[in-house]
């Protein structure tokens, strides 16, 4: 009972300041549209996207649901592919050599802007370029990572394996996947993000214009810009889960491992 | 049956490289069954080299080792030997019990006798109450001690030890000595033991192995006369002090015939 109310004090602690702080931003924000009398296509008052937003739920819902199950579907294939292959890096050290290198230059390049090569190849409603552009962007992010994982392991650990006469397979099983398993972690915290806004972005290059990233693009373009702001609303939500869903991997990460 | 024969080694790295390092050359060295043997020498003389040809961790360039009466590389496969290393080198996802019980499981134990081993590893360090720990939950000189118990629990009947209480404080490092020697007498494990602290040499060892740089090659061994029974007063008797100058003079006259500087005794 006094544990659970510490540590409720202590989460009131950290989450306190931040929700002042919001309150008070949305109402400075909402006072000077007022006070400046500033035009919505300037900026649009928080209050008249909050009613946007309840206004259009549905319509939000729906696409927030769509650009959700494209960032989904792409973080899930992405993952599986990046772990294969980075067992298949491990294992071929020349390969690694090669493609290390080159996965994390990509990893800082804007390779999302493909899926404008990949809409070519695919039928005008189709969301699997989309969801292959995630699951590219989710590949890299996982296989650097976890190759890195895999081969960077105590020479102390690989030493004391050798000395009991262990099996490179008996090694892969009991020191570089249990070493490689943090990295995979934290692969996903880094790749959950990002997978949510490639799924946006993708989106404005050209396509079915159903998720939220096309449908903040056609408001704002029809100067309905409280809807444009209701539907950023929704895309922030929708990265909010995601950024949850990297923030709980990381708790059983640190659980797993009992630190 | 010597427990480790060492018959005209050379190890050389990057061979015929431009970068070529001779790291051994021309090292003879047997050690008894049941003998305590220390290899001491400046930094890059070999002793880690020597400490992994015997292990078969290495391939020596020219010559021969043999442990047990084996080649090596028998040896290694019938893991007649245990291990430990500066760094304790503990698996962080694994408990202490698990820790210990890994060269088992690799042996094909069964889940029961593992667990029986690693509690009788357990008490043998003095340790029985960690068992369920992880490793980062101990301090230094507890995860050098589960080290010990897990480089132990296959009971080899040899264990090679590189500089395992090099990164301890004093106060450790003399409790862990007195340990160590206690583990060994109870066992009667032979150790090959690698360090670069004079007296820790001298306090453990039956005979210490005096080596020099560049090439790395043996130049003294020193016998150490204090018997079995070791305690702290050990630290304070005669033979203690001559061992140490024993051993102090087989580095410095290489010191000194290194730098060219004859017979001067700073
Ligand atoms: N893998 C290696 N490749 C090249 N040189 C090495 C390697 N391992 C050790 N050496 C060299 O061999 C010499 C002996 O090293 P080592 O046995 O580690 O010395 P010590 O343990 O006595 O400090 C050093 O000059 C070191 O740089
Ligand atoms: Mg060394």
């Amino acid at each position: 009972m006094n544990k659970f109310g510490g540590s409720l004090g202590t989460w009131l602690g950290k989450v306190l300041p931040a929700v002042v702080f919001g309150a008070l931003f949305l109402g400075f924000w909402e006072w000077a549209v007022k006070f400046f009398e500033l035009k919505p296509y300037f900026l649009t008052a928080p209050s008249a996207i909050w009613e946007q937003f309840v206004k259009n739920f549905p319509l939000i819902r729906g696409a927030a649901t769509v650009s959700g199950t494209n960032a989904l579907v792409g973080l899930v294939a992405g993952t599986v592919l990046g772990v294969a292959m980075s067992f298949v890096l491990s294992r071929f050290k020349f390969l690694n050599q090669i493609i290390t290198p080159l996965a994390v230059a990509l990893n800082a390049v804007p390779i999302f802007v493909l899926v404008a090569v990949l809409n070519n190849m695919y039928s005008i409603t189709s969301e699997v370029p989309r969801r292959i552009m995630v699951a590219l962007v989710v590949y890299f992010i996982v296989l650097v990572n976890v190759a890195r994982g895999l081969t960077q392991v105590s020479s102390t650990h690989v030493e004391l394996m050798r000395s009991y006469a262990a099996s490179d397979v008996a090694i892969l099983r009991k020191v570089r996947i249990p070493n490689a398993i943090p990295f995979l972690f934290v692969s996903l915290k880094i790749a959950a993000p990002a997978a949510v806004i490639t799924a946006f972005v993708s989106e404005y290059f050209g396509g079915s214009q159903n998720g939220l990233g096309s449908r903040i693009s056609s408001n704002i373009a029809n100067s309905k810009n409280a809807a444009g702001w209701a539907y950023v609303l929704g895309a922030c939500l929708l990265g909010l889960l995601f950024y949850s869903f990297s923030v709980v991997m990381e708790g059983l990460n640190r659980k797993g491992r009992a630190r | 049956m010597s427990a480790v024969n060492i018959r005209n080694v050379s190890k050389a790295f990057n061979e015929g490289k431009p970068n070529q390092v001779d790291a051994l050359r021309d090292v003879n060295l047997e050690v008894q069954q049941g003998e305590f043997v220390s290899l001491i020498g400046p930094s890059g003389c070999g002793k880690s080299t020597l400490l992994r040809l015997i292990a078969n961790l290495l391939e020596p360039s020219s010559g021969e080792v043999s442990v047990n009466g084996k080649s090596a590389v028998q040896a290694r496969l019938d893991q007649d030997y245990g291990m430990a290393f500066q760094q304790a080198g503990l698996f962080d996802w694994r408990t202490v019990r698990k820790n210990i019980e890994l060269p088992l499981e690799l042996k094909g134990w069964e889940k029961p006798d593992r667990r029986a081993r690693a509690d009788e590893m357990l008490q043998l360090v003095q340790l029985p109450e960690f068992g369920d720990h992880y490793p980062w939950q101990l301090s230094g000189g507890m995860q050098q001690r589960i080290a010990i118990a897990r480089a132990l629990a296959a009971h080899p009947p040899l264990l090679l030890m590189d500089e395992p209480f090099g990164a301890l404080d004093e106060m450790t490092r003399e409790y862990m000595q007195g340990e160590l020697l206690r583990i060994c007498a109870a066992t009667g494990t032979t150790v090959v033991f690698v360090t670069h602290s004079i007296p820790e040499a001298v306090y453990l060892s039956n005979r210490v192995v005096v080596m020099s740089p560049r090439p790395g090659r043996i130049t003294k061994v020193v016998d150490v006369a204090l018997g079995a029974d070791r305690t702290e007063d050990t630290r304070n008797r005669t033979p203690f002090f001559e061992a140490i100058t024993a051993v102090r003079e087989g580095l410095r006259g290489m010191h000194a015939a290194h730098v060219g500087m004859g017979n001067d005794d700073r």
